[in-house]
């Protein structure tokens, strides 16, 4: 489903530059859940990030469902589709109700009827558990309801991945599980997943693959099960000390 | 735990009221010192009046009769030579029966409500205002994303575009705009002049525009992009109507400004409210009033529009 072939991104800025991706290459097979996880400013969320062309990478190569996306006739908007995104701080549309935030794209992008997208969005929302929040503004949610509305919204595009950039960093602890409920259920039913995340109690129990990403490059790529008893590398032996 | 005791505030309101009272009288004293003459009286004329309307006869002959007729008369002429008596209605005769008229000549008049020049100096005022301030938030709008547009050409035209109006009075652009873009494109004065004021509130509202659409975080957009939005449908749907909102209250100070600088249009012969007041001036030697009764009404216009502007602002708020 994904493949990424020896994806390079360079950040330059105040004399200074920084390998953020450096020479990965992997791959996500269909249905699988990959975690990605590493110290900060390893280039997990750049990684992730590239994946659906939010960042433009310098060189390489991404190939969603077989639309390489470097390709100068890729039309970016129509992979974004195909590839859902939720992001670290949400970034619900303030303006918009929770319905609406669900119904929007499918409407302007996916030209569904409002009606249509309606049924959609409210079946999602009750997926997520939030339906009875429908016509609330997003400020009156809270972080973990906010981030439960975004999954919604991505899911409302029927993408074929979803990619999910550190979902519970900016939440309160107690509202970190209904998060992580809602995504373990999606995990089940067979989504194609790439996790940014540091809850490593879900890398362990919903994970197919771990990536331990650090100085931009993919230093360990193993089983949950493997990776977090016997890791190889020297750089995750210690991360995971400081973090279990 | 300590209360702060709040001091008493009636005596703050008591001098407030002291410090009125006495600019009230020095402007009363002062009046009195050159020995000025109020005649407000000869204010209300200017914003409606009852005209004369002069009613004629047809024919000559010989005013026959003079017949009251409900609140007007029936003015009979009957022809020297032979043929029917014709009857004129007037409010008000101005011939005596027995009078010799000739053809054409009045016989009566008729009174009816007409607009004084104050009330159609303000339409101007207003509708010159609306106006341009509709263009110039339209050039406003594309300017401020052209100004923040990848393109250097669009870039570099929307920042000569708003450094040229910035850096130059109003008052020099509405004659260039009139003397010499109006003479080339031969355009009537009024068009020039709410091109002129279009083109400067523009400017201004580009740079605010700008600002408002950098104000929206970069997640925003990014969770547009994400879903597949295009950059255009992110700008429409996700990023405008949220900059709007945070530069309304800019945007009607503004507009407000733009009423008041549209004053200036008046040295092109436009007659709004500022030039009606001028002319009724010369008329009337009423400086200090009308100039005060000019004064009062745009602030009166000004004053409905922030209202109006300020309700628009708590219903944006309502998704805050």
């Amino acid at each position: 489903m994904i493949e990424v072939k020896h994806l390079i991104k360079v950040f330059e800025g105040r004399g200074q530059v920084v390998r953020a991706v450096d020479d990965i290459s992997t791959q996500v097979a269909k249905g699988e859940v990959v975690v990605i996880i590493g110290p900060s400013g390893s280039g997990k969320s750049t990684f992730l990030r590239c994946l659906n062309g939010l960042e433009e990478f310098n060189d390489g190569q991404v190939v969603i469902d077989g639309i390489d996306l470097a390709e100068s006739k890729t039309n970016l908007n129509a992979v974004r589709r195909e590839v859902g995104m939720v992001f670290q701080h949400f970034n619900l549309f303030p303006h918009k109700t929770v319905l609406e935030n669900v119904t929007l794209a499918q409407r302007v992008v996916r030209k569904r009827k409002p009606a249509e997208a309606a049924e959609r969005a409210m079946k999602l929302l009750t997926k997520v558990g939030i339906a009875e929040k429908a016509n609330e503004y997003p400020s009156r949610l809270s972080g973990g309801q906010q981030q439960r509305v975004a999954i919604a919204r991505a899911l409302a595009m029927d993408p074929k991945v979803m990619l999910f950039d550190e979902p519970t960093s900016a939440l309160d602890p107690e509202m970190v599980g209904e998060v992580l409920d809602v995504m373990k259920q999606l995990a089940r039913e067979g989504m194609t997943m790439a996790v940014v995340t540091h809850e490593m109690g879900f890398a362990r129990e919903v994970a197919n693959r771990v990536l331990f990403m650090d100085f931009g490059r993919i230093l360990e790529d193993a089983p949950p099960a493997q990776f977090f008893t016997a890791p190889r590398e020297p750089r995750a032996q210690t991360f995971l000390k400081q973090v279990l | 735990m300590s209360l702060k005791r709040h001091p008493a505030q009636w005596p703050w309101h008591g001098l407030l009221v002291v410090i009125l009272l006495g600019l009230a009288i020095g402007l009363w004293v002062a009046t009195k010192r050159v020995n000025y003459e109020w005649r407000w009286e000869r204010v209300p004329q200017y914003f409606a009046y009852r005209a004369e309307v002069p009613q004629d006869t047809p024919i000559s002959g010989q005013v026959s009769a003079i017949a009251p007729e409900g609140r007007s008369h029936r003015i009979v002429i009957t022809p020297e030579g032979s043929g029917p008596p014709v009857t004129v209605t007037a409010e008000q005769a101005q011939v005596a029966v027995g009078a010799t008229v000739a053809e054409n000549d009045t016989v009566g008049v008729n009174f009816e409500w007409r607009v004084g020049p104050l009330t159609q100096g303000l339409w101007v005022t207003i509708w010159i205002s609306f106006v341009s301030g509709f263009v110039g938030l339209v050039i406003g709008l594309i300017t401020g994303l052209c100004r923040i547009s990848k393109n250097p050409a669009l870039r570099g035209l929307a920042v000569l575009y708003i450094e040229l109006i910035r850096g130059t009075p109003l008052l020099v652009q509405i004659f260039i705009f009139y003397f010499f873009i109006g003479t080339v494109l031969n355009l009537d004065r009024t068009v020039a002049g709410i091109g002129a004021l279009a083109l400067f509130v523009g400017a201004y509202t580009a740079e605010i525009i700008r600002a408002g659409i950098q104000s929206i975080p970069k997640g925003q957009s990014e969770a547009a992009r994400s879903l597949g939005m295009s950059a255009a449908e992110t700008m429409i749907h996700i990023v405008l109507p949220q900059a709007f909102k945070r530069v309304l209250p800019p945007l009607a100070g503004q507009f407000i400004s733009l009423i008041k600088d549209s004053s200036l249009v008046s040295v092109i012969a436009i007659t709004d409210l500022t030039k009606s007041g001028r002319e009724i001036i010369t008329a009337s030697f009423a400086t200090f009033e009308i100039w005060f009764t000019v004064a009062i009404l745009y602030l009166l216009v000004t004053s409905v529009l922030s209202q109006l502007l300020f309700w628009l602002e708590r219903r944006f708020a309502r998704s805050d």
